[in-house]
């Protein structure tokens, strides 16, 4: 099991590298000036030019590589050309805000999703079953914007209960972080849900056609036993897969949701960075944002290896 | 080196003016209450707070709570003093002479003297956006710790229009602060509110800065001059970017006050007796200039035939979902250079005219591409309702729709794929008639003409409108000069949206300007 995991990180170190390659590749081609974004569009071009020369863009695509590698080896990722801070800092500050709302926006995922696909699977072809799966699709289906903008409505503007936006520190106020995260949890988690509950659904049914469920029940385990103790193991192999995936999604994929509740996260972060073409912090951000998500699918990997013996062996 | 021969006082000009045109209450009464959080919901995400080098509404509106100037603008957007006491101009015109108000002091405790304005006038000129405004000076000096002095090469005559002009503001800022790179700026200045924490894309929290000495020439603040007080202990910029959450946290009470209420929702919040709705009549210039060095618009015809072909009220409508007013200028109505001349060409809304000029321009359907942006929905709007009223003049009108930093870069450094770029104008309107048709004349990011000169008569206009002594002069040549710009279709005005704000029926004292101030603004109990 050690060695499996080494073996994964290692293979991790290369796929980041790429990953920096990459997007300062794409960068490069894109079009657009941070100069002119910062100066507007009444500069002259003199003072364009200058503003480019003050900011290092002036600078060629192999001088800048050589800057850009040169820092990064130190744990450098540069300056941010529009906030003026250094890129590690920024994106060590805002990444608790993205985790601790995708955390807990994968806990909804969890419960609901597990909970709705096996309550469906079990009420197979019932009433309960029926609409478990419309409120999955309507999961699917509905914009999470649109859906932030209702919620903000309803539960900000009618009824009071929640802030309409806005960020808490946890560590600095627990309530006050649950109250302002939860419709931006809700808002991101509920697609994931849609999804989670229909996969649970299809698995378990599958299961639950198994012969070592009708032993199960043919030896007097109650119902319950048999859905928990017997069927959820097999079921997780699958779903554990996905949860990588979803956790990817709601941690890289929240630029839209962080920006209707003004939460100050990397996807936020990310997005204005590239409105700005602040290149140092889209470079700085994806190569963070790309080593989460490698750790995250070596987490999942390494548990999906011990949860099914096959795979270590393998 | 000095020549100076005999003074003009203009600091009485300056100040009775500026006190004619300041309206709010008596100094002992600026603050009704003192105390709270006002809590304001800004629409765009703030970058950074280094206001030399970035020309964003954003920056500006935290910004100068925060920083002051040597001059800076008015309620009318007129030059006036504030860091300085009084001006004296030599009589030669080239000599510049500000004594700085006493007992000043930086957030940091440390007194303002000459020496931090030379240093920040150094900072400017090496990296400032706008540092072409100080292009005819020829040095400054600081004979001692309260005199600062500017000597021009050459007499400018729209000089102090220039260092007072507020969309890149020459702030002051402590002479340690002189070396800071672009962008890292420490936000000290003299405001009357000081830094506490700026989370970007999140918030800014500023604080009373309590050693704040209030400019007293005036009874009440003026533009973002004048005598400002720090009434509420802190106040709150939060980034509240989509507008429907904006509103919502203005209906919650969590915020005080929004900056931009869409216009679709004043009629909602009307009936709402906790709201206050608030408005900047005219607040941006909304305009598209055509690319001259591009076939076909590199066609005089060509441009006027679009121009005959433009219906503008149907454009500001859907614009701004009915809320503008058309104006066929480069000033707001009011404004010293305000002008209608060349009018005659504004708003034709002539399908056939613009048919026969296209006939007589040999245009054969090449394409127009209208380069725009979905980023800003006015823009992206404009462009939609221009290109169909072209089409049906008989124009191959060809949207080209690009996030906004690409379309940007295009429109500035490509003279080729683009035939209109979009844009609006604020601030730039508001400085006065030599700023806004500054973006016309040579040299030019944003005015694309053949060979890179721009049009001699034009230029010629505006070097008057630049250069001459004479107001009335100035305001003549500013008439011609726009008359040349509808004649030649140098750039083409749609015209102009107010700015639509709204407070919580406690916030008393505000008052909508170009910028968010949030001096002399108290919370009622």
């Amino acid at each position: 099991m050690l060695a499996y995991t080494l073996r994964r990180i290692a293979q991790a170190v290369p796929i980041l590298l790429l990953v920096s390659l990459i997007s300062f590749g794409i960068m490069q081609l894109v079009p657009g000036d941070p100069a002119a974004v910062l100066a507007g569009p009444n500069a002259t071009p003199d003072e364009l030019v200058h503003l480019r020369q003050t900011l290092g863009l002036d600078k060629s695509l192999l001088t800048q590589i050589m800057i850009f590698y040169g820092n990064l080896f130190q744990g450098d990722l540069g300056y941010s050309i529009i906030l003026g801070e250094p890129v590690l800092k920024v994106v060590i500050e805002r990444s608790p805000i993205s985790i601790s709302l995708a955390i807990y926006s994968l806990i909804l995922t969890i419960v609901f999703g597990l909970f709705i696909g096996v309550v469906a699977a079990m009420k197979h072809n019932r009433w309960i079953d029926q609409v478990a799966m419309a409120f999955a699709l309507i999961g699917v289906s509905v914009p999470n914007f649109w859906l932030g903008l209702v919620m903000i409505v309803l539960f900000s503007v009618h009824l009071g209960w929640l802030p309409t936006g806005g960020y808490v520190p946890f560590f600095e106020d627990p309530i006050g972080w649950f109250l302002a995260a939860t419709m931006p949890a809700l808002s991101l988690a509920l697609m994931q849900i849609g999804l989670l509950a229909r996969l649970t659904r299809s698995t378990m049914l599958e299961v639950l056609g198994q012969d070592y469920i009708r032993t199960a029940r043919a030896k007097g385990a109650s119902e319950p036993r048999v859905i928990i103790k017997h069927a959820m193991s097999n079921v997780l192999i699958p779903v554990v897969t996905v949860l990588g995936m979803i956790l990817s999604v709601l941690l890289s994929g929240s630029v839209i949701v962080e920006t209707i509740f003004a939460v100050p996260g990397i996807g936020a972060l990310l997005g204005n960075a590239i409105l700005g073409r602040d290149y140092p912090m889209i470079q700085g951000g994806l190569i963070f944002v790309a080593a989460v998500l490698l750790i995250l699918n070596i987490a999942v990997d390494v548990l999906y290896a011990w949860l099914d013996p096959r795979v270590r062996v393998q | 080196m000095t020549h100076r021969n005999s003074k003009n006082r203009l600091r009485g000009l300056l100040v009775a003016g500026a006190m004619a045109m300041a309206a709010g209450p008596a100094y002992a009464e600026l603050c009704g209450n003192v105390g709270g959080d006002l809590v304001l919901g800004m629409e765009a995400k703030l970058g950074t707070l280094d206001q030399h080098v970035n020309a964003a509404n954003a920056t500006r509106n935290v910004a100068m709570n925060i920083f002051e100037t040597l001059m800076t603008r008015d309620e009318n957007m007129a030059p006036i003093l504030d860091l300085a006491d009084s001006l004296d101009v030599s009589d030669d015109k080239l000599t510049y002479t500000f004594k700085l108000r006493s007992g000043v002091k930086f957030h940091n405790g440390k007194p303002l003297t000459s020496a931090d304005v030379a240093a920040s006038f150094d900072r400017y000129s090496r990296i400032g956006v706008d540092r072409s405004a100080l292009g005819s000076v020829d040095h400054w000096e600081t004979p001692d710790g309260a005199t600062f002095k500017i000597v021009l090469k050459e007499p400018q005559a729209s000089f102090l229009e220039s260092i007072s002009a507020s969309t890149v503001p020459i702030v002051v800022v402590p002479t340690e602060q002189a070396s800071a790179e672009a962008t890292r700026l420490e936000p000290i200045g003299t405001g009357p509110f000081q830094l506490e924490e700026f989370v970007a894309d999140s918030h800014v929290k500023l604080k009373r800065y309590e050693d704040y000495k209030p400019n007293e020439t005036l009874e009440s603040m003026s533009g973002f001059a004048g005598r400002k007080q720090a009434c509420v202990d802190t106040v709150t910029f939060r980034t509240l970017a989509e507008p429907g959450a904006r509103l919502a946290a203005l209906e919650t009470g969590e915020v005080d006050i929004v900056e931009d209420v869409p216009t679709l929702s004043k009629e909602r919040i009307a009936g709402n007796k906790d709201i206050v709705q608030t408005q900047l009549k005219h607040a941006a210039l909304w305009l598209t200039y055509p690319n001259l060095s591009e076939p076909p618009t590199d066609n005089l015809k060509v441009r006027q035939a679009i121009q005959a072909a433009l219906n503008l009220d149907e454009i500001m409508d859907a614009m701004s979902d009915g809320s503008y007013s058309l104006n066929p200028s480069f000033q707001f109505p009011g404004q010293l250079y305000y002008s209608e001349a060349g009018s005659q060409y504004y708003n034709q809304n002539d399908p056939e005219k613009a048919k026969a000029l296209l006939k007589e321009a040999g245009y054969d359907g090449e394409p127009v591409r209208l380069l725009t942006t979905r980023d800003i929905p006015r823009l992206y709007t404009a462009a939609v309702v221009m290109s169909e009223q072209m089409k049906a003049a008989g124009l191959n009108a060809e949207l080209v729709v690009l996030d906004w930093p690409t379309a940007l870069g295009m429109s500035v450094n490509e003279t080729k794929g683009w035939n209109f770029f979009y844009t609006g104008w604020i601030t730039v309107t508001a400085q006065g008639g030599a700023q806004s048709l500054r973006n016309l004349a040579d040299p030019s990011n944003v005015h694309k003409p053949k060979d890179n000169k721009s049009d001699p008569q034009f230029m010629e206009r505006f070097n008057v409108l630049s250069t001459s002594p004479d107001l009335d002069e100035r305001k003549a040549a500013f008439a011609k000069a726009q008359e040349r710009v509808f004649e030649e279709v140098m750039a083409i005005p749609f015209g102009v949206t107010p700015k639509n704000q709204a407070t919580r029926a406690n916030v008393k004292g505000y008052v909508p300007f170009f910028n968010t101030r949030v001096s002399n603004i108290w919370l009622a109990e």
